[in-house]
């Protein structure tokens, strides 16, 4: 096994023990603490594929803005393990076997699927995730969906100022 | 190059435009009256009603991102119809109201989203026009501020649809992981229905049935739509299921064409359970606003028979019958949207008697009820009969004919609680009925547009000649 392979798994188990870990934490502060744990493990397998910059991005905004933003709001609504809706049994029961369905459906789709099969990810080797071949793609062929993503972002500005100012 | 852009964008352009002038408005330094303003903003959206119908060409721009063709442009030109009657009908609500430039920016800016989804030849520019179309609405959708119900609409609308978008992305990376493209044009070509594209597909398929609220995904519908301001409500259930149903059909036909055995099954199911269930709960409502939003799942119910067909005839009765839904359903908003703004009265017990003292009102809402239920010298039966004849295919070749029959004999249950408002607004006595009331101009002109509109399209017959000569199928 080469070094690689052994960062691989490292990585992959990582990640799937620390979402685990996410949904099974009573307290929803370690939730939040495991999930920046599967962040850093996801941006350990971008590092793999040759996408420093997509790594950098996925480190800056999800691990830190986005999970300061979900610390604020679990302090400002005060959620602890006792404030935790209890749900009653049937609740969980339909949730336990749609859940499972949808893994199962999962499982068998990815054994079944030809178009992976065989298949081996090339490390180190593509370029698609280097900031300058990423802000090429972005300025030259997908210039309209950024454009239009603006006037998106200018229009949820105009309506969050709306309804935040006080009468 | 400039020119093509100019002339093909020529209906987004317009909308940007009118965005722009009213941002400036905003910031400018005058204050605006009210009146004045609505009246500037309606003349601007007649004047995009007028551009967007005349002068229209076909092509593609942006390397396929964006494509305009002459039923795209009929699209767009019923859209921008719809929202100028909204705009009019709506005036008595904003007569009163502080943001009225931020409305009308947050309300075109959506109308952009739809323009672009519409026209994008791109899973991106779709997603994208999508969440245009959807997130400023959210917004719109708390614009009665010191309502509770209305922040709470607008919160369940942002959580649903950032749900179903989260669906609908996770449904976009699996087909690119699968065919490596996004192009419309490429993927009808590259499709083989594998498991895992099937999968994909179905993730797809949620998040457009989240949109025009299919039954297992419509439980945010009626909260929505009774908690948002009428103008909001009549725009999200027109104007935005409208756009996004233009797009199921051209995506269903254009992109997915080789899961075509997939979807057919999974619009058979779905239509069914809509048909049922959004009839089975619009019989125990009460409040008009949330009797519309089921009446409104019931319809989506018989759109997706029409699209079924995968024919010429399917295109054509969708867009048909989505032109006669905005004037029907925007003419009962209409009527309920000017009581609710000047009396704040919205069940069906508050209509009872309204003929004897508003016959103008009560003869609106009862030919657009006439119309949504289907009663035959409206629009609204010619809408449903090429729904229903799509769906059973070209001389009852491949349609299932069990569907039909359940789908008409749902038609007779959807008469019971039409039928019923319109019996209370002419039979039952009541002691205190809604005082006589005075209908300003712009709104009596919006609801007599819509009384034309639904007697007009019902017996012209060019009108869905012409959608038929653009339309195609497969």
């Amino acid at each position: 096994m080469s070094a690689i392979q052994i960062i691989f798994w490292f990585l992959s188990a990582l990640a799937i023990v620390s979402a685990l870990m996410v949904l099974i934490s009573k307290n929803p502060v370690h939730s939040v603490l495991w999930l920046i744990m599967v962040f850093f493990a996801i941006s350990g397998h971008y590092i793999l594929l040759n996408a420093q910059f997509l790594a950098i991005v996925n480190l800056i905004v999800y691990a830190g803005a986005i999970m300061v933003l979900f610390l604020f709001v679990i302090m400002l609504m005060n959620l602890n393990n006792e404030s935790e809706p209890q749900k009653n049994v049937w609740m969980r029961l339909a949730g336990a076997v749609s859940g499972g369905c949808l893994l199962m459906i999962l499982v068998s789709l990815v054994r079944q699927a030809i178009e992976i099969n065989n298949k081996v990810a090339e490390m180190k080797v593509g370029d698609i995730g280097l900031i300058g071949n990423l802000g090429k793609a972005l300025f030259k062929d997908y210039l309209v969906p950024f454009e239009i993503s603006s006037v998106l972002f200018l229009s949820a500005m105009v309506g969050a100022i709306v309804i935040g100012k006080k009468n | 190059m400039l020119n093509d852009f100019l002339i093909l964008m020529k209906q987004e352009l317009v909308i940007t435009i009118i965005i722009f002038i009213l941002l400036f408005i905003k910031i400018g330094s005058k204050d605006w009256k009210n009146e004045s303003l609505l009246k500037l903003i309606n003349v601007l959206l007649l004047l995009n009603v007028v551009f967007s119908f005349i002068g229209n060409q076909e092509g593609v721009l942006f390397n396929e991102m964006f494509r305009t063709n002459d039923l795209i442009s009929l699209e767009k030109g019923i859209l921008s119809l719809g929202t100028l009657i909204i705009s009019l009908s709506s005036y008595s609500w904003l007569q009163n109201h502080k943001h009225v430039a931020e409305f009308y920016m947050l309300l075109l800016s959506t109308l952009l989203g739809m323009f672009l989804m519409i026209s994008g030849g791109h899973l991106i520019m779709f997603y994208l026009g999508l969440e245009l179309s959807t997130i400023p609405l959210a917004a719109i959708a708390n614009f009665d501020l010191d309502k509770r119900k209305s922040s709470e609409a607008a919160f369940k609308l942002i959580i649903s649809s950032a749900f179903s978008s989260g669906l609908l992305l996770f449904g976009i990376s699996l087909v690119y992981g699968t065919t490596g493209t996004l192009l419309f044009s490429e993927l009808a070509q590259t499709l083989t229905g594998t498991p895992i594209q099937i999968f994909a597909f179905i993730l797809l398929f949620a998040g457009f049935a989240f949109k025009i609220s299919v039954v297992p995904f419509h439980l945010w519908t009626a909260d929505v739509y009774e908690g948002a301001p009428v103008a909001v409500t009549s725009y999200l259930s027109v104007i935005s299921k409208g756009a996004v149903l233009f797009v199921f059909v051209s995506v269903l036909y254009g992109a997915f064409k080789p899961l075509a055995t997939t979807w057919y099954n999974m619009l058979f199911i779905l239509s069914v359970l809509t048909i049922i269930v959004g009839n089975l709960f619009a019989i125990r409502q009460n409040n008009l606003k949330r009797f519309l939003a089921f009446s409104s799942i019931a319809q989506v119910g018989f759109i997706l028979i029409g699209v079924s067909g995968s024919s010429q005839t399917g295109t054509a009765s969708v867009i048909y019958f989505i032109l006669v839904y905005i004037f029907s359903n925007l003419a009962a908003f209409g009527v309920i949207s000017f009581i609710s703004a000047v009396t704040g009265k919205e069940t069906i017990d508050d209509y009872k008697a309204l003929y004897k003292t508003n016959p103008f009102l009560s003869w609106v809402i009862t030919i657009a009820l006439f119309s949504l239920a289907g009663v035959p010298p409206t629009a609204g039966f010619f809408g449903k009969y090429f729904l229903l004849m799509a769906g059973t295919g070209i001389a009852g070749s491949k349609g299932l004919i069990i569907w039909i029959i359940i789908a008409a004999l749902n038609l007779v249950i959807s008469f019971y609680y039409y039928l019923r408002v319109v019996k209370a607004i002419f039979m039952d006595a009541n002691e205190t009925p809604i005082q006589k009331l005075s209908v300003p101009f712009l709104p009596k002109l919006a609801m007599i547009i819509c009384v034309a509109g639904i007697v007009l399209t019902g017996l012209f017959s060019f009108i869905y000649e012409y959608i038929f000569s653009l339309s195609n199928g497969f």
